[in-house]
């Protein structure tokens, strides 16, 4: 299984509902608490695991707003794996997410460094990294009703430009999404291989209009322009 | 990237004892410049064990839950970080080993002396180059993805441990002349790779990440409309780093001038009085400043999606 | 699975249904609470508003339950201190009752109107309405008249339901979908939802905006159009579909007043209006029968098109006639109105033939049998797949009623409303045209002492008669609502309360009570000179506004000017209802209302609004709440919900009605109404059958359920109103013409005589009429940001780390011409004052415009946030620039800044210059003293929080 998520960039509105529902579920979750600095003062601050970010494309008139939300990838050839020292972070064999064990972690940042998507940050408090879990408590937990044994951010995207699922069956919602609509993968040449990917923007065909309506109607008016409707 | 004082102190500290330690070795077995007594082989040795550990300790500093610091040694099969922390503790048991039988004065031991301190060499030097691994390794940051970053930090630590050594070995009747050779030519060396590095940083690769490859909108400029969050966060405050362009060549000529081109002067004796000392304090100030530059201008690629045209 | 994973002790949890509360989309949720703690808020997936998701805001909740900014406890203004100050005294719950009851009953015995009651961001207006009432006062009003009720109004008098919240698009069909001037709306959830599932079926999303964030950014094509030319743009289109004959006869001739007769007798009383039979019937010209007929009959062949004589010799000619020689006029071609609209001729014809394509030659049809109201058989159902949905953009400027109605006319020229595809009614829409409910204007009922109004304060007038008004003309409401200066004040003008009563004009109050509105902040216009006007004192001394009430949950801007506080619940502590008698959460489909329950316990000494009403009801014995013993009818506001009746078996829940809970919509009181509903999810929802899904305004089979569940008052055809007959009777008043009350100023006559044309037209904006464009040349906008709603979530942990600060967002081609560039501070200038800035550039904004997120600056110390806060420091409010005043003009009086229609207040026809500030000129201005910590509040702020709702977690 390789368990990750299509994110549509045609139709999110950038709402962050993704990233504050991440925070909520997440904030109790295994990783848990989530640490907020400053939360009332000057400059507010805290521990995401999902975070918007939103982009122009283009130049005035013809420019393009994204939505552009950001999570771990769940790469297949994670670096910041690898370049762990303490054995915390490590990549699931059976699904491909990658943790980070917070009892084994010692705070080195090193793993940030290495993931080239920020999907990890330092909780200062606890002083361990903290990511995006893809929510392994609750997609695996049988005690909730099957529909909602998805992660928080897919759940409560009100757009559903979000999808959860696995990249390993071709038959999956995600495959096929990704494959029907030409999904892609962000900074492909570091070659981390991310299972998460980017549905492009959708081109609306142009509407055909020939031959709608004939032109001249105040000349018409002038005549009988009236038809028979019985009320 | 942001430039840790605890990271800058470890890297140049631990560098400049693992290349005191090196050249020590080196000087002894070699007897270079008529080598060096048992006594100093002591109190240097020592002072380079010091200085690595000094460093490594810096380095827990670092760390947010030192608590797991011993768990660093297990993944030395995939993680730089993990082999230099398994290396540098590697090179202990070796280096006193060397130092004691030398203090010892036991000549039966030789061979073992010397073979330990072989081993300690060599661990020494896989150590610092592993320190540069740490950096060279990571993709993500392309002012660091390069063998020269390793090759500088071999550089300068045996630049700045050679200096440490011929300061400490400088005696009233003045400096080794063999051995200010073998500083004077590290330091053109260390000057020259140096500046190659700098050169090349300053040509990113056409191929690069940019921020069309990171938002895979490749056709149009791209421009960060708002970051999705009002102040700093863990990813800004760690990566965000940016120094002005000024500031960068201000820095350089910093560490051109303090690491090189003066301790140069200094050891050749063209500004007066030479004095070995004064060149120590130079070359490890050049050298704080060289790694805090080496951090400030390093550019991760999370800065794409924080607006950053290329990285 | 990993041995690391646990999943969680379900064992501890409890899971409980409600409404959302972080904004007025009111979806439902599905809260976990751990041993009493809020675990986690997720969408209610049965729920017909959200259907499972969940915003931000919804999804913070925790955050707002967790506020510091929460009040404790009723609060009194110290004596001694000055108002404004920020000093207050705890009082016991029974001491705030007793004060505010001994004032209001001496309000009520002697002058009742000396009672104001505006109540904001509220979704209990049914309540608060019915109190107003109750208590005899004609100062009520919501939030409206500040809000939307351009879009209210423009809808009623035109289609019988509206945009805001009144319909919505039917995302199931329709495959073009047009929207204007919308970045968030109260159907926050819905129409993300609805965006994503029309561009997922291929309908094409066109979004006409100024500003390209949010919703806009995914739209298919975006049409960047200057602010306050909507209608004009709306008009070109009409012109297009017109001149090509591209409109649904049979459509506009059934169901719209189109071929009804307007007399046409220039210079006259009587001109303009609708020929009429003896009955008052309009009459149309039979086409068969060569004869004029009643329009309302069935089995008519109307003509769309013709001049007439009537047989008292004057002309008349039809609606559509009016319409085609008003917009076929070239001044409406595309290319002439194109640069002013800021959108190119090929774009309007295009989008117009666009709209013509999808309606007429995509039309879908579903195979339906239905009856219309004349009692004819339908076998199927044919939809026009059009969708438009509109807001603020149109609505917050001062042509934006005829803006909103230009574009009906283009629904009604389609043929697409209410059909499947189209902008469909909700329930207990569509009404009659517009709804048969006059606002009270009696004096003798108004200035009776101890007497309830005889109906509500507000309502729709349809002539001059029913304005509110005395006998020398002058206003009778402290907002002025319903007088010449705004007669279809249909919500009233809350933005005009506080200007008006320091003014003393019409008249002074006594007590002003404002509920959930922070009219000292954001949701006033012209704030820094308001909350001075709410410090005026007059030459003895005394407020100018005597006494102050403010029932409000957090420490607000508001909060602080008072001289009496009410502490109210968060939305997770009260019972409530979201009743169909208020704005309804209906969606086209069904007919729906809900409640909230109490979640979590409340350690704080603070009660439900709702509470408070119900008692002082019940203590100053309003009528419809004491028995006739004189002893209270209720016992409180749960009672109240299950037992008060508006109208035999209606009441403020439709929901499991009758004794044992088996009627819906109508039927007795069932006292286990809360339990039903709590077991339920805690909403309702009435499925409408399909044959009572479509064309509601005249579907046989619905209008009879909406008549026994008083939807509507009887079984009749709702007309659409392209030619709006109320809106000629005030032009003719307005021009001498009209034999009743008429206009005693110059002012009001030329206003009405221009603006209340009948038929929808464009004009400039009201303030741009009056400053000088080029001296500035910008418009100045503001938008919601989606995670946050108006003040209210700042005090929010998670919410204010994505927005602490807003920016001042300018199109970056037009900043380089200026020399800005991004976080170049700047001032902003209006005729009304200054404000300095934080400049931000983008490509995504129409060139003359600049704007920024709405309600993000604070005041220092508020919604319990630290003095230094951000949104206090570099935050702002662009509301300073705003006045609730036009520009003075000589020999004239001072007159709102507002539709002159509706009375909408026009935020959004601000025109500013910008330039950079001075060096050394930082953070924003101006800055205000930070609020005083309440008693209570040590004002210590911890440096880090670290919830954690887990009662198994360490670490
Ligand atoms: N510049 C500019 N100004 C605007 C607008 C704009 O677009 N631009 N929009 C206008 C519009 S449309 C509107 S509707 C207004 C909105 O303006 P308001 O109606 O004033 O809305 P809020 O800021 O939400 O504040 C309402 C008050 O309700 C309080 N409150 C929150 N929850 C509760 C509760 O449960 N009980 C009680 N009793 N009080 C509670 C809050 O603390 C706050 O003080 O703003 C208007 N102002
Ligand atoms: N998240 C969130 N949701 C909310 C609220 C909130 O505060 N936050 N408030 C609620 C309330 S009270 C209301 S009234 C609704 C309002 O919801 P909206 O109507 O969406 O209100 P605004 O955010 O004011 O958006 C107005 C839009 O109109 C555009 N605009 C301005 N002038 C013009 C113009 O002349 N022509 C056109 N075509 N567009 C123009 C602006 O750029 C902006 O995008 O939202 C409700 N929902
Ligand atoms: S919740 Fe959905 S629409 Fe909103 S920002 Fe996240 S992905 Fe985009
Ligand atoms: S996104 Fe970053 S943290 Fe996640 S797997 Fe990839 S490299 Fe690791
Ligand atoms: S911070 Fe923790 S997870 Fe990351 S590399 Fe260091 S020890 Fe591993
Ligand atoms: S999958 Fe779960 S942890 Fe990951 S971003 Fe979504 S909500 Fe957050
Ligand atoms: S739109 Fe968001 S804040 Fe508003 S009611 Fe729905 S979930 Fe709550
Ligand atoms: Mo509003």
């Amino acid at each position: 299984m390789r368990l990750g998520l299509v994110i549509d960039l045609d139709v999110c509105v950038g709402c962050h509902a993704c990233a504050v529902s991440c925070k909520q579920w997440n904030a109790s979750g295994t990783t848990g608490a989530l640490t907020d600095y400053d939360p009332y003062g000057a400059e507010p601050s805290g521990v995401w695991f999902n975070r918007i970010r939103h982009f122009e494309v283009g130049t005035y008139p013809e420019s393009k707003t994204i939505n552009f939300p950001m999570s771990c990838m769940h790469c297949e050839d994670a670096d910041c794996v690898t370049v762990c020292p303490t054995g915390a972070s490590y990549k699931r064999a059976e699904d491909g997410i990658v943790l980070v064990d917070q009892r084994k972690c010692m705070g080195c940042n090193y793993c940030s460094w290495a993931c080239p998507y920020g999907a990890r940050e330092l909780d200062r408090e606890s002083g361990t990294m903290k990511k995006c879990t893809l929510c392994v408590d609750r997609i695996y937990d049988q005690e909730i009703p099957v529909e909602e044994r998805q992660p928080a951010c897919v759940l409560t995207c009100p757009a559903h430009a979000r999808m959860f699922g696995d990249f390993d069956d071709q038959q999956s919602a995600v495959s096929r999404a990704v494959r029907e609509r030409g999904g892609y993968q962000l900074l492909p040449e570091l070659g981390y291989n991310p299972t998460n990917h980017y549905l492009p923007v959708r081109k609306h065909k142009p509407i055909e209009t020939e031959g709608l309506g004939k032109p001249g109607f105040k000349e018409r008016l002038k005549g009988l322009a009236n038809r028979v409707v019985k009320i | 990237m942001h430039p840790a004082f605890s990271v800058i102190f470890f890297t140049v500290t631990s560098g400049a004892g693992l290349g005191l330690f090196a050249l020590l070795y080196l000087v002894d077995v070699f007897k270079l410049g008529g080598g060096v007594s048992p006594d100093q082989v002591l109190s240097i040795g020592i002072l380079s064990l010091i200085m690595v550990a000094a460093g490594l300790m810096s380095s827990v500093f670092h760390l947010a839950n030192p608590v797991n610091a011993w768990r660093a040694f297990s993944r030395y099969r995939t993680s730089w970080l993990s082999r230099e922390g398994v290396f540098a503790m590697a090179f202990y048991p070796f280096a006193m080993l060397y130092i004691g039988f030398t203090a010892w004065d036991a000549s039966y031991f030789d061979t073992s002396r010397k073979l330990a301190g072989a081993v300690g060499l060599l661990l020494a030097w896989i150590t610092i180059f592993s320190t540069g691994m740490i950096y060279g390794c990571l993709k993500t940051i392309r002012q660091w993805n390069t063998p020269l970053v390793p090759l500088n930090y071999l550089l300068l630590g045996h630049m700045s441990g050679a200096m440490i050594l011929l300061a400490m070995t400088a005696g009233s009747e003045g400096m080794n002349n063999a051995l200010r050779g073998i500083v004077l030519m590290l330091l053109v060396v260390a000057a020259a790779m140096k500046g190659v590095y700098y050169y090349w940083i300053g040509y990113p690769r056409a191929m690069g990440s940019t921020i069309n490859t990171a938002t895979g909108f490749t056709r149009a400029k791209v421009k960060i409309l708002d970051q999705g969050h009002t102040h700093g966060t863990f990813l800004t405050q760690e990566f965000g780093y940016q120094v002005s362009r000024q500031l960068t060549w201000l820095l350089k000529a910093v560490v051109f001038a303090a690491a090189f081109v003066l301790p140069i002067l200094l050891l050749a004796g063209v500004l007066g009085g030479a004095s070995a000392g004064g060149a120590v304090a130079l070359v490890l100030f050049g050298l704080v400043v060289e790694r805090w530059l080496f951090f400030a201008e390093a550019r991760h690629v999370i800065n794409l999606f924080h607006g950053a045209q290329r990285c | 699975m990993n041995a690391l994973v646990k999943t969680e002790n379900h064992a501890k949890q409890e899971i409980k249904y409600s409404t959302c509360y972080m904004c007025a989309c009111r979806c439902g949720i599905k809260v976990t609470l751990e041993e009493g703690k809020v675990r986690f808020i997720q969408g209610n997936r049965n729920h017909p508003t959200n259907q499972g998701v969940l915003c931000a805001k919804g999804s913070a909740g925790i955050m707002k339950q967790y506020s510091q900014a929460k009040l404790r406890k009723p609060l009194i203004r110290k004596e001694g201190s000055e108002r404004g100050e920020g000093a207050f005294e705890e009082i016991e719950w029974d001491q705030a009752l007793d004060i505010l009851t001994a004032r209001l009953e001496k309000i009520r015995s002697t002058d009742p109107k000396k009672l104001a009651f505006f109540t904001g961001r509220d979704q209990m207006q049914a309540l608060t309405g019915l109190w107003a009432q109750q208590f005899g006062t004609p100062n009520w009003a919501a939030h409206g008249g500040f809000c939307s009720v351009n879009m209210a109004a423009a809808g009623l008098y035109s289609i019988g339901f509206s945009f805001w919240e009144f319909g919505a698009p039917d995302w199931d069909y329709a495959k073009y979908f047009i929207m204007w001037g919308v970045a968030e709306d109260h159907s926050s959830n819905p129409i993300k939802i609805g965006l994503e599932k029309l561009k997922r079926h291929g309908g094409k999303f066109v979004s006409v905006n100024p500003v390209r964030t949010g919703y806009s950014a995914i739209a298919d094509e975006w049409v960047p159009i200057r602010p306050g030319m909507d209608g004009l743009f709306a008009l070109s289109i009409v012109h297009v579909l017109l001149s090509r004959e591209l409109f649904d006869y049979e459509f506009l001739l059934r169901y719209t007043n189109s071929p009804w007769l307007v007399v046409q007798t220039p210079g006259q009383k009587g001109d303009g209006l609708f020929l009429r039979d003896e009955a008052g019937n309009p009459l149309v010209w039979d086409l068969e029968k060569q004869a004029f007929v009643s329009g309302m009959d069935a089995n008519i062949t109307p003509a769309m098109f013709g001049e007439f004589v009537a047989p008292d010799g004057r002309k008349v000619k039809t609606v559509m006639s009016v319409a085609a020689e008003e917009y076929l006029d070239d001044r409406y071609a595309p290319e002439n109105v194109a640069e002013q609209c800021g959108v190119s001729a090929e774009t309007i014809e295009r989008v117009a033939l666009e709209m013509a394509e999808v309606a007429f030659r995509e039309t879908v049809e579903f195979d339906i049998e239905w009856t219309d109201v004349w009692g004819r058989k339908h076998d199927k159902v044919v939809g026009r797949p059009v969708a438009m949905y509109a807001m603020r953009g149109i609505a917050a400027h001062s042509n934006g009623f005829q803006a909103c109605r230009a574009i009906h006319l283009i629904q009604m020229l389609l043929g697409a409303l209410d059909g499947p595809g189209n902008f469909r009614a909700r329930a207990p829409y569509p009404k009659p045209i517009p709804p048969h409910q006059l606002p009270e204007n009696n004096l003798d009922i108004i200035n009776a002492p101890n007497t309830s109004l005889s109906r509500p304060p507000l309502g729709f007038p349809t002539k001059p008669e029913d304005l509110v008004i005395d006998k020398d003309g002058n206003p009778v409401r402290i907002d002025k609502a319903y007088s010449w200066e705004i007669p279809f004040a249909s919500h009233g003008l809350m933005h005009m309360v506080i200007t008006n009563a320091t003014r003393q004009d019409p008249y002074p109050i006594d007590t002003l009570i404002l509920f959930m509105a922070n009219m000292a902040w954001n949701s006033t216009m012209n704030t820094k000179n308001v909350q001075g006007m709410l410090r005026e004192k007059d030459e003895n001394g005394n407020y100018k506004i005597p006494f102050l009430v403010v029932a409000d949950a957090f420490h607000s801007e508001m909060t602080n000017f008072a001289d009496l506080i009410f502490p109210d619940t968060t939305y997770l502590e009260r019972y409530d209802t979201i009743s169909l008698l208020d704005r309804p959460i209906s969606e086209p489909d069904a007919a729906a209302d809900a409640i909230r329950h109490p979640l979590v316990g409340q350690e704080r000494d603070v009660r439900p609004w709702q509470e408070v009403l119900v008692e002082l009801a019940s203590r100053l014995k309003f009528p419809a709440f004491t028995k006739e013993d004189g002893s209270r009818k209720f016992s409180g506001y749960k009672d109240f919900i299950v037992n008060y009746e508006r109208m035999p078996g209606i009441g403020f829940l439709a929901g499991w009605r009758g004794k044992d809970g088996s009627k819906s919509l109508k039927g007795e009181p069932n006292p286990n109404q809360w339990e039903k509903y709590i077991e339920n999810q805690s909403f309702f929802a009435h499925h409408w059958p399909d044959n009572q899904k479509y064309m509601r305004y005249a579907n046989k089979d619905y209008l009879e359920v909406a008549a026994d569940a008083g939807f509507v008052g009887k079984v009749e055809p709702i007309i659409m109103q392209i030619y709006s007959e109320p809106l000629q009777k005030f032009r003719l008043a307005a021009r001498g013409l009209y034999d009743g009350p008429q206009p005693p100023q110059q002012v009001d006559r030329e206003r009405i005589s221009k603006y209340f044309d009948p038929m929808p037209v464009w004009y400039e904006p009201l303030e741009m009429q009056r400053v000088d464009e080029k001296e500035y040349p910008f418009h100045a906008l503001t938008q919601r940001p989606m995670l946050m709603y108006h003040s209210w979530d700042s005090q929010n942990v998670w919410l204010r780390q994505i927005l602490a600060q807003n920016y001042f967002y300018m199109n970056a081609g037009q900043a380089e011409r200026m020399g800005l560039k991004d976080y170049d501070w700047v001032w902003v200038e209006s005729h009304n004052g200054k404000i300095r800035v934080q400049l931000k550039t983008m490509e995504g904004c129409q060139e003359n415009t600049v704007w920024t997120w709405n309600a993000i600056g604070k005041q220092g110390g508020a919604w319990g946030l630290t003095a230094d806060a951000s949104e206090a420091k570099k935050g702002f409010l662009l509301n300073h620039l705003i006045s609730e005043l036009l520009p003075p003009k000589q020999g004239e009086r001072r007159i709102t800044n507002s539709d002159p229609v509706t009375g909408q207040a026009a935020w959004f026809d601000l025109r500013v210059k910008v330039y950079k500030a001075a060096p050394g000129e930082q953070g924003s201005w101006p800055q205000f003293p930070p609020l005083k910590p309440l008693p209570g509040d040590s004002g210590e702020r911890p440096d880090v929080l670290r919830y954690n709702a887990r009662s198994d977690s360490k670490e």
